[in-house]
């Protein structure tokens, strides 16, 4: 029994676990609209290229929060570029925009003088830097998140299902899709000093991707979204704390062990109630 | 049918993407009631003229009024596209889709009400999906999947129906029975547009539009199905001087407005006319998707 409660005993401890269920929540709900839009790819390029914007902050002394949404600005503008100005494939921009824009962050960290601890605590997160500010921050922003995922429900429902219909049936898939976007970079904001910019993307892709394997609805692979992360985060923080590995990494590793673990049952499952029919057709 | 103000009215109506024109300047007239076939082979433009009446894709020239006002109005047209590409694996039961029909009226928020549901009810039943109610879209036939969107399709409020190929490549069930909702769609007084390869079921039309790169006819079916207007829309005229009567064809069962089902020869009756009542098979999907390149192949023999 100590070994599950010994981990969160200190306040930084707990303040980690709080931090890590606020964020575990954010991404896992706007996560599901993004595992639905088959926006992956696009989603983890997102992730990334607002480091800059992160790193300018930390550098210059602003909010990390204003870097961070000008680098996804900067980030969306300039793939939305590349798409009118050329026939070029969209993830061939998202490709462009993100190595580019990471590098950029990189290059901005080299200059400062702590190179080494500010990229690796943008890059995988700080989750025992987290203080209570932080916390409130992360929870005004992650209501924000999962407030608008709902609020959007039937847009963004018409926009996974096809854009042509949700037009079609009045729901603006344009101003949808924007405004998922803005969802998307809100979670990063608002999770990347928790889990890092790196490894926000376990929480944001892992449980829902998951969730997708067991729900039959979308508000049931919500709720299913959300446990997952809750459970990945408080179970990557106690085994990090044991193993003395980093806690966002184990996180993110507890995230898509499950998704695999999920898999594997699932198919035993669905071979096991298979095999009797089969039998009784040879 | 001319009391009423018809449901299209282009004047040199351009359709393209981007700078990619798919149906050159056209003039055309769509009665807001009965059904209306567009025809033509493909790549004419059939399903771009389509998405342009359902106020999806603008138009790039011309002007193109729906009902006396722009395209896309809400209550005006429902628009059942073909199988829609929906991501694979999207948590979304039968039931969830049809009611999706709901949200043009609904909006963001607003919950349906006991009417609104009884609508969703009476579509799954008039396509016989209410038993699949909870089954996933990915769980589904194609042609249980096509009867699940004409559902979804005829909750939306609408005046007109726009329906893109509803009956290319299903099983007889689902055949029959979305041809049953053509039929009655037309009853209510609603107005059917609908796309084809079949040139039978472009006959038993109310109004005809041949595409072949722009709208070349339009008008009723005797007028628009024309031999010389079908080897236009299809380039075969320049090829082979024809000998053989297209509408009459030896190679091909005859197809007669009056004739009587015909189980023997695979025919099927004729028009969207008030509805007989149903006599056996109506019609085999192999025969009726191969009946246009019958009289093709006749043509080039």
């Amino acid at each position: 029994m100590e070994w599950w409660i010994e981990p969160f005993l200190l306040g930084f401890q707990q303040r980690a676990l709080i931090g890590g269920m606020v964020a575990a929540a954010t991404c896992s709900v706007v996560g599901v609209w993004l595992v639905l839009r088959g926006m992956s790819f696009f989603g983890d390029a997102f992730v990334h290229g607002v480091l800059p914007g992160i790193a300018a902050g930390v550098i210059f002394g602003f909010s990390p929060f204003l870097g961070a949404a000008i680098a996804a600005l900067v980030m969306v503008a300039g793939i939305e570029l590349i798409h009118r100005q050329t026939s070029l494939k969209e993830d061939t921009a998202i490709g462009l925009l993100f190595v580019g824009m990471m590098a950029l962050g990189v290059a901005l960290i080299s200059k400062s003088r702590s190179y080494t601890g500010s990229l690796t605590s943008i890059l995988f997160g700080d989750i025992f830097g987290v203080d209570e500010s932080t916390v409130v921050s992360m929870s005004v922003l992650g209501v924000i998140v999962v407030a608008g995922s709902l609020v959007l429900y039937r847009p963004l429902l018409a926009l996974a299902f096809s854009s042509a219909k949700a037009q079609t049936l009045g729901m603006n898939p344009r101003f949808t899709h924007a405004a998922l976007l803005v969802l998307i970079a809100t979670a990063v904001i608002g999770s990347f000093q928790a889990v890092g910019t790196l490894l926000v993307f376990g929480l944001l892709v892992g449980p829902p991707a998951t969730a997708a394997l067991l729900a039959r609805t979308v508000p049931q692979m919500f709720l299913t979204s959300v446990v997952l992360a809750a459970f990945a985060v408080w179970l990557g923080l106690t085994l990090s704390y044991h193993w003395g590995t980093a806690g966002s990494a184990t996180m993110a590793l507890v995230s898509i062990a499950v998704f695999f673990l999920t898999l594997t049952v699932r198919r035993t499952a669905s071979w096991l109630a298979a095999r009797p029919a089969q039998e009784v057709h040879a | 049918m001319n009391a009423t103000p018809p449901f299209a009215l282009g004047t040199g109506v351009t359709l393209g993407y981007g700078h990619q024109v798919a149906l050159a300047a056209s003039d055309f007239t769509i009665p807001a009631q009965g059904v209306t076939a567009i025809i033509g082979p493909n790549g004419s433009g059939k399903s771009t003229l389509l998405n342009a009446l359902a106020g999806i894709l603008p138009v790039m020239g011309g002007t193109l009024s729906v009902l006396g006002g722009p395209p896309g109005r809400r209550g005006v047209t429902s628009y059942v596209m073909q199988s829609p590409a929906f991501p694979t694996g999207t948590p979304i039961t039968v039931g969830e889709a049809v009611a999706m029909g709901l949200y043009s009226d609904l909006g963001w928020f607003r919950r349906p009400r006991a009417r609104d549901r009884a609508r969703v009810q009476e579509a799954m039943e008039r396509l016989d999906v209410t038993a699949l109610a909870g089954r996933h879209l990915d769980e589904l036939s194609g042609g249980q999947r096509q009867r699940v969107y004409v559902a979804q399709g005829i909750t939306q409020r609408h005046q007109m129906l726009l329906l893109d190929e509803p009956l290319t490549g299903l099983d007889l069930v689902s055949m029959r029975t979305i041809d049953a909702i053509i039929h009655a769609e037309r009853e209510r007084g609603h107005g059917v547009v609908l796309t084809t390869h079949d040139l039978d079921e472009a006959r038993a039309a109310d109004w005809v539009l041949l595409t072949g790169g722009r709208v070349l006819a339009a008008g009723p079916p005797d007028e628009v199905l024309t031999r010389e207007h079908v080897e236009k829309a299809y380039g075969l005229g320049a090829l082979h001087p024809a000998t053989t009567d297209l509408l009459d064809d030896p190679a091909c069962p005859p197809h007669r407005p009056d004739s009587t089902p015909d189980m023997a020869h695979g025919n099927r009756p004729r028009g969207y006319g008030p509805r007989q009542p149903p006599q056996g098979m109506r019609r085999s999907p192999s025969r009726g998707l191969m009946l246009p390149w019958c009289g093709v192949f006749t043509l080039v023999r």
